[in-house]
């Protein structure tokens, strides 16, 4: 089965039938979608900001993406479960849109470096500033092309 | 007892300005997007320049005079001409500058109301439980400081683009009143419990009145990203009629031939 008969399968799946006929579900799970991005954004520019040395104490990084770990999850979840069926609604148009798949590869890269790479250079005790720099400014490069990519889908 | 005074205030006045907005005046003859101006027989070039319909100069948006209109009216007007103005209507028929500016609105949104909501989950006892208070404010408050001035500048930039049809939705018109609730919200806190930080500030639970600040500021700033999201679609907008009556007098809205 090729990718496209996959994502016309997708399209033609119950949840995406009802969201494409109903006139305020795509709306409703798209502001909370939104609301997810927001959320997301917070804890992660939270860290982010510390690793870069400005705003949050560098010592108390590792704290703090500690206290920040299970609400930066919830939201991720609060984004897949909104962002699957808003895919699923028009994935036609996915398909053939540049920016859903900028967002895809940088979501996919940006979630494995967070909770591989980063995480492991925030605990590691005898981490250089540098590393803390580097991990922070590949975070916000890739999520801002994630929230980039996401508002653009909208746009084509 | 200070602050609720100053709540139950800025209530009423709210609730007033609302209803002043309100007022459609007697005879209306709804000047919509594009008020039409007839030329008199042997008019002048000047005046056919006046009333032309996309070269309205930038100083000429007066306040219309004469006619008996409510306030409500007298903006509905002056609004249907900013949006006729050239920079207004080149920024909302721009191939990408509109696009552009509303994605960096959306961008801040991360900025702004992420921190926003991470010191709010400080607040309630939620997360981050031995950050002390003040040293966390300390920190993000020029982060959420300048979030909030872009937020403003593109936000009334994507409101100029499109004023009228903006200053007549529902959903703008909640999102402001809500915004001018928050606002209300961070005066209380700072003039009130904030004054004593140091007191609390290590507490992994803060006092009361600091979670009830940010329990109202949580709840606000979500609403606010909701209905501003929700501006984007026209079920409720004048040129969708019939509408329920209500929803046309909350948002000036005359029916009959409004414009567009």
């Amino acid at each position: 089965m090729s990718l496209l008969a996959l994502f016309h399968w997708f399209e033609q799946t119950a949840i995406g039938n009802t969201i494409r006929q109903s006139h305020w579900l795509f709306p409703v799970i798209e502001a909370v979608h939104l609301l997810g991005l927001g959320f997301v954004g917070g804890e992660v520019l939270l860290v982010d900001l510390g690793l870069l040395g400005l705003g949050m104490g560098r010592k108390s990084v590792a704290q703090l993406s500690k206290d920040v770990g299970p609400w930066l999850i919830g939201s991720l979840a609060v984004m897949f479960a909104t962002g699957i069926p808003l895919f699923l609604s028009e994935s036609i148009k996915c398909y053939y849109s540049f920016a859903f798949w900028v967002k895809m590869g940088a979501l996919f890269s940006v979630i494995l470096f967070t909770f591989t790479v980063q995480r492991r250079v925030i605990r590691m005790p005898t981490a250089r500033p540098w590393q803390f720099r580097f991990t922070a400014l590949v975070s916000l490069i890739l999520w801002s092309a994630v929230g980039w990519g996401g508002r653009w889908i909208g746009f084509s | 007892m200070r602050s609720r005074l100053l709540i139950s205030l800025a209530g009423l006045m709210l609730v007033f300005c609302y209803f002043a907005i309100t007022t459609n005046g007697t005879s209306v003859n709804s000047p919509g997007r594009g008020t039409r101006l007839t030329l008199e027989s042997g008019s002048s070039e000047w005046t056919a320049f006046l009333a032309s319909r996309k070269a309205v100069p930038l100083g000429t948006m007066l306040f219309e005079e004469g006619d008996n209109k409510g306030i409500g009216q007298s903006l509905v007007g002056f609004f249907g001409r900013l949006g006729d103005s050239t920079w207004s209507a080149g920024l909302h028929e721009s191939r990408y500058a509109y696009d552009f500016i509303e994605s960096i609105h959306v961008w801040t949104l991360c900025l702004f109301f992420g921190l926003a909501v991470m010191f709010d989950l400080r607040l309630l006892g939620w997360a981050m439980r031995d950050v002390p208070v003040a040293e966390l404010a300390r920190r993000l408050l020029p982060w959420t400081v300048a979030g909030f001035v872009i937020m403003v500048i593109s936000g009334s930039l994507l409101f100029y683009a499109i004023p009228l049809r903006s200053f007549q939705s529902i959903f703008f018109r909640i999102k402001m009143i809500m915004l001018l609730l928050a606002g209300l919200n961070v005066l209380i806190f700072h003039s009130g419990i904030y004054q004593r930080v140091e007191t609390w500030s290590l507490d992994a639970k803060p006092p009361r009145a600091a979670r009830v600040a940010a329990a109202f500021s949580l709840v606000l700033w979500i609403g606010i990203v909701l209905s501003g999201r929700m501006i984007a679609y026209n079920w409720f907008d004048c040129d969708r009629q019939p509408q329920p009556a209500i929803v046309n007098f909350l948002t000036n809205c005359v029916p009959d031939g409004s414009g567009n």
